[in-house]
């Protein structure tokens, strides 16, 4: 096993590589393009026996994704943000088709405004798709994630498409030491694809995606869909410890960090997740109980888990980096209800969002957020959502609107602009 | 099914939803006859999105439903997995099949046309049939761009269409694919020749078939085939082919029947004969006629 | 309340009888609900629509299954059980029938618990001129309800057809007005439910665990070649074509042309056409060269008759 300096979109190429796909629908989108160009030189030097084509959506490029997967082949597809959207419709399509493919996003805020930098409002739009999904904190866990979610995407007792998802910039265009491993031991982690009965073939007839009329048959359909998913979650943990046994590194569907005795906890998605870490670290050495929860598996939703790791904590703060306009932070949303109703009551539960359309989050703001979480707990009220938004970025707002619209002080309806 | 008898394998099996004397079933019935099951036909959105309903399917070969924008992507999906199975020897080929895409022209004309474009700068090998009955039939006949000037349909019901019918097959042909054709399933001869010229050929091949609807159109199932020969007599659907770089009429209608005897069956037309006729709009239809024809055959 | 189901086949006008009788109702001072039932279905296929009528807001929501009134515009939907004409009818519920045979014809035939009436549509038809079948039954429905007056289903009418030309709705009216007429002596024959009527204990669902199942069953696929022809579309035909074999020359046209693929030839080259599947669009009929296929109105022939060798 080699180790080498990798961002999160070729250790993301990396793990389709060792997966040996068979199938590249591709098109280009920031930051996720770095993707499907090292594949395609791979395959273009002859490394990677496999086929990339480049549509010209990615409503097309998830189309031909999913054709190709209910066909019989293992394909790999990348893509980003407004790609992602562009895309949602075949997103529900291929989950009902099962096809089980890995699709990698690289999240980034979305339009309008337009912008390059992450957060999760893309991922999460496609959260009620239908796809699983992993998100990774590490350029490692991409490589990792990629090749449990060929596992888990084509065992027969799942069989749905999974999405892999890798922050864009802080973990797409970054570096760090990846161990590759050996691609003979992956083929025997992974074995062949295996379409389940799910093809076409000449003299075998095969009818796939028929419409339904009546709502009992599209509830059995859409309601296997989630079973499956459900079912996934007992598949993960078999696959994660069969990976941990060949490659020696754990993956548990929820990561618990520094939580053996903390009485407070952040929960957090994606790579912003280390940061909290290292926030975590000063405060234990500071003699504070504070620890991390952070969900890989976000799909299926590891509600019984997260119950188990913070159901008898005093308080839960959760870092949302999305916004559901009018409803605030996704995740805690998600969170209240997987803690609603316990016996002992359960934690009580502060709102963050931050880190919206690639915004920092500062160390102090973390050691800040524990803070309120605590004095939350002191009082047994939790306050409202909090954006994490300081005077300092809405000076900055201020000079840019000036420039944008003329200075604001003094200027009345009318008045001329210098 | 034993019940469908042994020819089922080369036409498609009875029992579809589909409106009696659909000009557009008739048309894929005629296909399926020269290609048969060794086909993986790939759907759009559209009326014959309802040929499948489960667990009932006509076909005895193979069918994918995608979306209303791409089924050619989904064809590209299809044969591309085929190919890479056929080339690592993971299937025979005997068990390959020809990729056919389907839909009408609400997604051939509009959503879908940026992916066949595509497909077509591609060079997808595969073969695309659009049911062309000028408008969305499936949702109720409103207009689409394939819909012709002046005809009533669902959103354009006070004065007709006031655009123009679209020209797919120059946008079709100007992407210098292996075939381009228009037919119509009322010349069962010409079709069918067309489809065996097209599936002896490799790359992209098209198809642009008129499809009389009764329900949409205004008229008596049983005319659909009258309407469909009126419509290549009166010229106004001219049959011709593209291939080699060029595009040739494969049946030029020198005598050509007035344009009114084929607008004057379908109830889409009515306001142009009825209260009393509208000579000037009869007369624009007859002369863009005209002007086509001219066109081509100086 | 009023629970109305109106059956009849798609081109017969039964949504736009529904709503003529829905406005119609509306217009009388009732709380209205009136919807169409669609499906796949097309031209010829058998379809529904209803509506319900109640003097306070209705809460009830889609499929009628204890109506009132059944309206049947074809008479032929009674041969076909996927209609499901009959549901729900019990000893309270008036069955309107559009048919030239009697009531007493139809007693026999249905024996049914309810009482049944019927309208001569074809006799109004010849009189007042050509008007969908769904239309004429609503004229005599809203008679047998008692609560719409002449005026209302008129008017109702009248909206209802905005759009057409004014001879197509004067006809309309005529027509509507005579059905209305012809039913005088049967005004008020639909009762009235109470609302609140229905039984106070229901049965309690019996609700199942689903279980994860596997591929392919649990996809929305088809691994069975050309199982549409499991659904026999002849449902439809309202008029069949009939092949002359002393006229015909063998030239399989009809063969080609036919959409459904519901023609073969036999052993002899002759065309047989298969009624289970075909949907009387009749084009076989009008483009023989020969002349050579006839038409026959279905209701003069035999209900569908299995091919030979079906089991």
């Amino acid at each position: 096993m080699t180790r080498i300096l990798l961002t999160g979109n070729a250790a993301a190429a990396w793990g389709a590589r060792l997966a040996a796909v068979d199938y590249v629908p591709a098109f280009p989108i920031t930051p996720q393009t770095e993707i499907i160009e090292t594949l395609a030189e791979w395959i273009d030097g002859g490394v990677l026996d496999s086929r990339l084509v480049t549509l010209e959506s990615e409503h097309s490029m998830l189309t031909a994704a999913g054709a190709a997967a209910v066909t019989g082949v293992r394909v790999f597809s990348a893509t980003s943000s407004q790609g992602l959207l562009y895309g949602m419709e075949m997103l529900y399509n291929l989950a009902g088709w099962r096809a089980p493919l890995v699709l990698v996003n690289v999240s980034r805020g979305l339009s309008a405004p337009i912008t390059l930098e992450p957060d999760h409002n893309d991922v999460l739009a496609a959260r009620d798709s239908g796809f699983l999904q992993l998100h990774c904190a590490t350029c490692q866990e991409v490589l990792d994630n990629v090749l449990l979610a060929y596992r888990l995407a084509e065992d027969a007792r799942v069989r749905l498409p999974v999405l892999v998802n890798l922050d864009g910039f802080y973990l797409s265009f970054t570096r760090e030491p990846v161990a590759i491993p050996e691609p003979a031991a992956v083929a025997d982690f992974l074995p062949p694809f295996s379409d389940c009965g799910l093809h076409f073939r000449g003299g075998q007839p095969s009818s796939q995606a028929v419409a339904v009329l009546g709502g009992g048959l599209y509830s059995y359909f859409r309601y296997q869909v989630h079973l499956a998913a459900e079912q996934a979650a007992a598949v993960y943990a078999e696959v994660a410890a069969d990976f941990e046994r060949r490659f020696g590194r754990s993956y548990p569907a929820v990561e618990a960090y520094r939580c053996k005795d903390a009485e407070l906890v952040l929960v957090m998605i994606g790579s912003f997740a280390t940061k909290a870490k290292a926030a975590i670290d000063g405060l234990c050495a500071a003699g504070q109980r504070v620890g991390l929860v952070r969900p890989r598996l976000l799909r299926p939703f590891p509600a019984a888990e997260l119950r188990r790791l913070l159901g008898h904590r005093k308080g839960v703060a959760v870092i949302d980096q999305n916004l559901s306009p009018g409803r605030g932070g996704i995740l805690h949303t998600e969170l209240t209800a997987a803690l609603y109703g316990l016996p002992q009551g359960g934690p009580l539960l502060v709102s963050f969002v931050g880190g919206l359309g690639g915004r920092d989050i500062a160390e102090e703001e973390f050691v800040q957020m524990v803070e309120v979480l605590r004095q939350a707990v002191q009082e047994g009220i939790a306050p409202p959502p909090r954006l994490l938004f300081t005077e300092e970025e809405l000076q900055q707002v201020r000079r840019l609107q000036d420039i944008a619209h003329g200075r604001s002080e003094g200027k009345g309806e009318g008045e001329e602009t210098s | 099914m034993s019940e469908s008898g042994p020819s089922s394998h080369s036409h498609l099996a009875p029992g579809t939803p589909l409106c009696a004397g659909c000009g557009g079933l008739q048309a894929l019935q005629q296909l399926y006859r020269v290609l048969g099951d060794k086909t993986v036909v790939v759907n759009a959105a559209g009326c014959m999105t309802l040929l499948s309903i489960y667990p009932f399917t006509p076909f005895a070969g193979s069918w994918l439903y995608t979306a209303m924008a791409c089924a050619a992507a989904g064809a590209q999906g299809v044969r591309d997995a085929l190919d890479i199975q056929l080339a690592k020897g993971r299937i025979s080929s005997a068990e390959d099949l020809a990729t056919v895409v389907l839909t009408g022209d609400g997604s051939a004309y509009g959503m879908g046309l940026s992916a066949t474009s595509a497909a077509l700068d591609r060079g997808l090998d595969f073969l695309y049939l659009c049911y062309d009955n000028e408008g969305y039939g499936n949702t109720g006949h409103q207009y689409s761009s394939a819909t012709p000037r002046a005809a009533h349909t669902a959103t354009s019901r006070v004065s007709g269409y006031a655009g123009s019918k679209k020209d797919l097959f120059a946008i079709w042909a100007a992407h210098r694919p292996s075939y381009v054709a228009t037919a119509i399933a009322a010349e069962p001869q010409d079709l069918a020749r067309k489809v065996k010229k097209a599936a002896a050929l490799r790359g992209p091949r098209l198809l642009l078939v008129l499809a009389p609807c009764p329900t949409g159109w205004g008229f008596d199932p049983a005319l659909t085939v009258k309407v469909g020969q009126l419509a290549v007599e009166t010229g106004i659907w001219p049959l011709k082919e593209y291939v080699d770089g060029r595009a040739v009429h494969t049946k030029i209608p020198r005598q050509r029947t007035p344009l009114a005897e084929y607008l004057r069956l379908q109830g889409r037309f009515a306001h142009l004969f009825s209260p009393q006729p509208d000579e000037q709009r009869l007369a624009e239809l007859q002369q863009a006629v005209e002007d086509y024809w001219q066109q081509v055959t100086e | 309340m009023y629970r109305i189901r109106l059956h009849g086949r798609g081109g017969q006008g039964i949504k736009t009888a529904s709503r003529i009788l829905g406005t119609a109702l509306f217009r009388s001072g009732f709380e209205v609900q009136d919807a169409p039932r669609y499906g796949a279905e097309r031209r010829g296929a058998p379809i529904f629509a209803y509506v319900r009528a109640d003097d306070k807001v209705i809460c009830e929501r889609g499929l009628i299954h204890q109506p009132n009134l059944v309206v049947v515009a074809d008479e032929t939907l009674f041969d076909l059980p996927a209609a499901n004409v009959l549901e729900g009818l019990d000893g309270r519920a008036v069955l309107l029938i559009n048919s030239e045979r009697s009531a007493q014809d139809w007693c026999r035939q249905l024996q049914l618990p309810g009482q049944v009436t019927v309208l001569d549509g074809a006799a109004v038809v010849r009189e007042a001129g050509r008007v969908p079948a769904g239309a004429l039954c609503v004229g005599a429905a809203a008679r047998l309800l008692g609560v719409v007056s002449r005026r209302a289903l008129l008017q109702a009418v009248a909206e209802e057809l905005a759009g057409h030309d004014a001879a197509a709705i004067q006809t309309s009216q005529q027509a509507v007005s005579q059905a209305y007429e012809l039913f005088a002596g049967e005004a008020g024959l639909v009762q009235r439910l109470q609302s609140g009527a229905k039984k106070s204990v229901t049965t309690p669902p019996k609700w199942v665990e689903l279980d994860c199942e596997a591929l392919p069953r649990a996809a929305p696929t088809i691994t069975m070649a050309a199982t549409s022809a499991l659904v026999k579309t002849g449902l439809w035909r309202t008029r069949r074509p009939r092949i002359d074999r002393a006229l015909c020359s063998r030239c399989g046209l009809c063969r080609t042309l036919c959409p459904e693929g519901g023609i073969d030839l036999d052993g002899e080259g002759y065309p047989v056409i298969d009624y289970r599947y075909c949907k009387g669009c009749l084009l076989c009929a009008a483009q023989c060269p020969r002349r050579a296929i006839a038409v026959a109105d279905e209701r003069t022939v035999s209900p569908p008759q299995p091919k030979e060798g079906e089991p």
